[in-house]
């Protein structure tokens, strides 16, 4: 089991499955993989959490849902981005960049 | 949030099972696509699904957890939200009791004056098609009089004649003696033409209806009679249809008895007898006697009634020239009638408890704005947590509606004691005996409820929400700016507004009332007992003989020791009631352009002494009904007679057939005749001590309480009229007093109100300033370390709490201004614009927000500096 795994806030996960599905529609294992493969195995989702997430983003607006077949042929429910959720991603990634910026600034200053 | 997943509870419940299924398909894909994963690594199927299974977790916790994100709809929301309210709600009790009694008050109070408004203005009258009802009268034109009663004659030819009515009615109503027992009993009898009871569309409860003989000249006598009389007076005897009663001379027969809730014409009508519609004396055109109301035929309007009586009265008046020609027919929807008097008080009233409503609900929202203020923490984790900002705003506006709803439900107790309260205080209210707390009441007081919950709770949840305030999370109150509570104190400020206009309008009408209670009225009232004797219409046959039977009275009372003279009068001095008439003065030029106007009274010869109204020219009057004499006071003399004296010209009143010319015999000194708001008018006495066979009587006694010679006046009234019953003994000043009690009960009101707002302001002066030094704590803390010294944290403090209680005087001083137009009918002594009370008002203000003021501003002077600066 890595030990750096990180734990994700719950504010975050949100951020990060809109950016995943800005990049294509997917389904919520596709985006489980996702986040592994490109974060390189430092971030695992929790089920638990995942799917909750998806299904409270999709009855904000922010994510759209369709039923479609996968590339195994089976069904699977396919996520994609709306409008309001492009929106939403945009102030989400601003918001986080400005606070990475600040904590960093302080590591810094601390050194 | 779709609209369909929000108004979804109902379409959820039916979806459940396609969305479980659904939700289960999704997630056993992706457990598939795990286990193929695991497989492609190497373990063997079995291995890989159990894998793939404990790596997903408890796959129906999941599922249930999606559950939650669907259940959130609006029935189960609104669950949770009330049991979350109930708890926030029981862990500050003093809050909630404080806003909940605040509304009882308020709501209470508006639900108890709709209460009367509805029965008295809303409702229509207690009878089959109630609005099919409507008053006539007749009205000689051009005159001044103000006299409507219709001969009974022209009520038959009315009834006959018109093509809009079902049925016209008329009835009045006079004392009676009722002889069967010992000892003669007053009744109020109603006499009445036919078709009375088919008019009211009431029938009998016990019995029947007069029949078509009962009606006329010679047929039986007999009497329907009230509920009230037959128990009082039969002991609701189960066999009252076999007795009698003994009027005077005749025996009457009781062919019914009326339902409990009938008492028109008036509330204490105890029987009411047939007139034969045949009599000699009711063919008379000129004898106007009934009140007459009409039922008008179904569908019928107001306008339709009054132009086909307006024809009808035509066809008359070329049929009769010389009694009908200059008369006009008045119609009034009868409801208009009864209420129309009450309907301005009333409606001020309402505006009142409604002004009151809205000064109790400034104060909740700016509780509720500091609760709000308080919980930006719990607020700020909850968004963090995922809530939408509906969510949070519906649970405090459930918070709000719950304290409305509790407020709203004590208020009903209050609204219940409300007809209690009105009897009390208004018991000539018209109706007062229909207000009952009915479901209509109650939807009104939830109605409230709700505009109180919204209007109080909407405000401070958007405030409280509004997303920016999440970065407090990180803020600590370090950095609290008094800006932050503007909003505060602008609706203090608004209370104080409001109470300074409701203090104005109590200050005026109390000023008015004392100024009506310092003028001189030209009379003494003092040591004067007023009462009636009873007697029948009938007497003014013998118009001659009445007379003498009358002063025959006021002789052998006048020779009773202790009293001092008697007299009788048509209306009672000072008390309100005109009798405007035109007169003609004879001798000298008649301007036919020029009509004199002036009151008439109708008086015996002693009245003056008996009132000790001064006579300034001439001598006095004697009765004589073949040459009347009058006297007239000052302002006649002034106003027609050119400061002459005028004595021995004569006097006609016009319009009048029964009275011949009077001769002027004197001048008497003027006297507030019609009230003492009323300045005196030009007035004739005419020397006459029968315009009704039972006028009041005045005895004028020596003693310093009238009320002792009653039963002694009793006995010798018993001696000469044994067959009378003598009845209303009080002295003159008790009706003065009544005169005035709708003023009074007015005053007592608004003075209630004004003081409510007073009150409610100077809590809300004590509680903003109380939570804004509460925020400041480390500011004040800072300033005292920093060197400032007690008295001046106290003096900013003082003049913080004041500069907000002045802007308020301000602004209700201008308010107060725009709405003295309003009063002005109802003031007597000052103008409406009055600069001492508005000054009394506003000093009286400042004293009470100093006061509330004083209490904070000592405790932010006592905060400990180093204490404060160590908490964080």
């Amino acid at each position: 089991m890595p030990t750096d795994k990180s734990d994700l806030l719950q504010g975050t996960l949100d951020m990060l499955i809109l950016k995943i599905v800005a990049l294509g529609p997917v389904h919520g294992y596709g985006i489980s993989l996702r986040i592994r493969q490109i974060s390189k195995e430092v971030l695992q989702v929790q089920q638990g959490s995942l799917y909750p997430a998806l299904h409270r983003l999709e009855k904000r607006g922010w994510l759209t849902a369709e039923w479609g077949e996968s590339e195994n042929g089976r069904q699977a429910k396919f996520y994609k981005l709306s409008p309001k959720g492009r929106k939403q991603l945009q102030a989400e990634e601003s918001n986080w960049e400005r606070l990475a910026q600040a904590v960093s600034l302080i590591m810094q200053t601390a050194q | 949030m779709s609209w369909r997943n929000f108004l979804g509870f109902k379409r959820g419940s039916a979806k459940k099972p396609a969305r479980d299924a659904q939700l289960d398909s999704e997630l056993r894909f992706h457990i598939d696509a795990l286990t193929d994963e695991n497989i492609a690594a190497g373990m063997s199927p079995p291995e890989a699904r159990r894998q793939a299974q404990l790596e997903f977790g408890g796959r129906e916790q999941i599922k249930e957890e999606l559950r939650d994100v669907y259940r959130v709809q609006i029935f189960d929301a609104a669950k949770t939200n009330l049991k979350a309210a109930f708890r926030f709600l029981r862990k500050s009790p003093s809050f909630s009791i404080a806003v909940i009694l605040t509304l009882a008050l308020g709501i209470g109070a508006n639900s108890a004056v709709f209460s009367a408004i509805d029965a008295i203005l809303l409702k229509p009258l207690p009878f089959p098609e109630g609005d099919q009802l409507v008053k006539l009268g007749q009205l000689r034109r051009n005159a001044k009089s103000p006299q409507t009663f219709v001969a009974p004659v022209r009520l038959e030819d009315w009834n006959r004649m018109n093509t809009t009515f079902q049925a016209m009615t008329g009835y009045y109503t006079e004392p009676e003696s009722e002889t069967t027992g010992e000892l003669p009993e007053k009744v109020t009898r109603a006499l009445v033409s036919p078709r009375f009871l088919q008019v009211w569309g009431v029938a009998p409860a016990i019995g029947r209806d007069f029949t078509d003989q009962e009606e006329h000249v010679g047929g039986p006598d007999v009497v329907i009679i009230s509920d009230r009389y037959w128990r009082n007076r039969f002991g609701a005897d189960p066999q009252i249809l076999s007795r009698k009663i003994r009027m005077g001379t005749d025996s009457h027969s009781i062919v019914g008895v009326m339902p409990a809730s009938f008492h028109f014409p008036e509330r204490d009508v105890d029987l009411w007898s047939p007139i034969p519609v045949d009599a000699k004396i009711a063919q008379i055109r000129d004898a106007t006697w009934y009140m007459v109301v009409g039922r008008m035929k179904p569908g019928v309007t107001v306008d339709q009634a009054r132009a086909n009586l307006a024809t009808v009265q035509a066809q008359l008046a070329q049929q009769f020239p010389k009694s009908d020609a200059d008369l006009d027919v008045l119609i009034e929807p009868l409801k208009e009638t009864t209420v129309g008097g009450v309907r301005q008080s009333l409606l001020i009233l309402f505006g009142s408890v409604s002004l009151l409503l809205l000064i109790a609900c400034t104060n909740i929202v700016s509780l509720l704005l500091a609760r709000a203020t308080q919980r930006q923490h719990e607020i700020a984790v909850r968004y963090s947590l995922g809530a939408s900002r509906g969510a949070i705003v519906a649970q405090l506006l459930t918070e709000a509606f719950v304290l409305a709803l509790a407020g709203a439900a004590l208020g009903l107790l209050v609204a219940w004691g409300a007809a209690d309260i009105f009897r009390a205080l208004a018991a000539n209210l018209p109706r007062i005996e229909e207000i009952h707390l009915d479901a209509r009441v109650v939807l009104y007081a939830l109605a409230c409820s709700i505009v109180v919950a919204l209007l109080c709770g909407l405000f401070p949840a958007l405030r409280g929400t509004k997303r920016g305030l999440s970065g407090s999370l990180a803020q600590s109150s370090r950095t609290q700016v008094s800006g932050r509570n503007r909003l505060q104190w602008l609706l203090v400020g608004v209370q104080v507004a409001l109470a300074v206009t409701l203090l104005a309008g109590a200050g005026l009408l109390l000023r008015s009332f004392e100024a009506l209670g310092r003028v001189s009225p030209g009379f003494e009232f003092a040591h004067v007992l007023t009462l009636h004797i009873s007697a029948g219409w009938g007497e003014t046959a013998n118009i001659n003989g009445l007379s003498q039977r009358i002063d025959r009275i006021l002789d052998t009372l006048r020779a009773t020791p202790g009293v001092e003279n008697t007299a009788t009068t048509m209306t009672l001095p000072g008390v309100p009631g005109q009798f405007t008439t035109d007169i003609r003065i004879l001798e000298g030029e008649q301007d036919p352009n020029h009509k004199l106007v002036a009151e008439s009274r109708f008086v015996s010869h002693a009245y003056f002494d008996t009132m000790r109204i001064p006579t300034l020219a001439g001598e006095g009057c004697r009765e004589n009904y073949d040459a009347i004499q009058v006297m007239v006071n000052r302002s006649f003399a002034d106003t027609y007679l050119q400061g002459q004296m005028g004595i021995g010209k004569h006097i006609e009143m016009i319009g009048n057939s029964f009275l011949k010319s009077g001769e002027i015999k004197g001048v008497v000194a003027d006297a507030r005749e019609l009230g003492m708001n009323r300045a005196p008018a030009p007035t004739v006495y005419w020397c006459w001590n029968a315009p009704s066979p039972d006028p009041n009587y005045l005895v004028r006694t020596v003693g310093d309480q009238p009320m002792t010679m009653a039963q002694t006046l009793r006995q010798k009234i018993h001696e000469i009229e044994p067959g009378r019953s003598v009845f209303d003994i009080s002295p003159l000043s008790d009706h003065l007093d009544d005169a005035f009690a709708e003023n009074r009960m007015r005053t007592v009101l608004l003075a209630f109100f004004a003081a409510t707002a007073i009150s409610l302001a100077c809590v809300g002066l004590y509680g903003t300033l109380s939570y804004s030094l509460t925020l400041r704590r480390r500011e004040v803390g800072l300033r005292l370390a920093l060197g400032a010294a007690r008295s001046e944290i106290l003096k900013r403090v003082l003049l913080e709490g004041a500069g907000v209680a002045a802007l308020g005087c301000i602004a209700g001083c201008l308010l107060a201004l725009a709405f003295a137009r309003t009063l002005a009918g109802m003031l007597f002594g000052v103008t409406p614009y009055d600069p001492i009370t508005l000054a009394t008002v506003v000093a009286l203000v400042l004293i009470v927000a100093f006061i509330a003021s004083l209490i904070p501003a000592v405790r932010a002077a006592h905060v400990e500096p180093m204490q404060v600066l160590r908490e964080e």
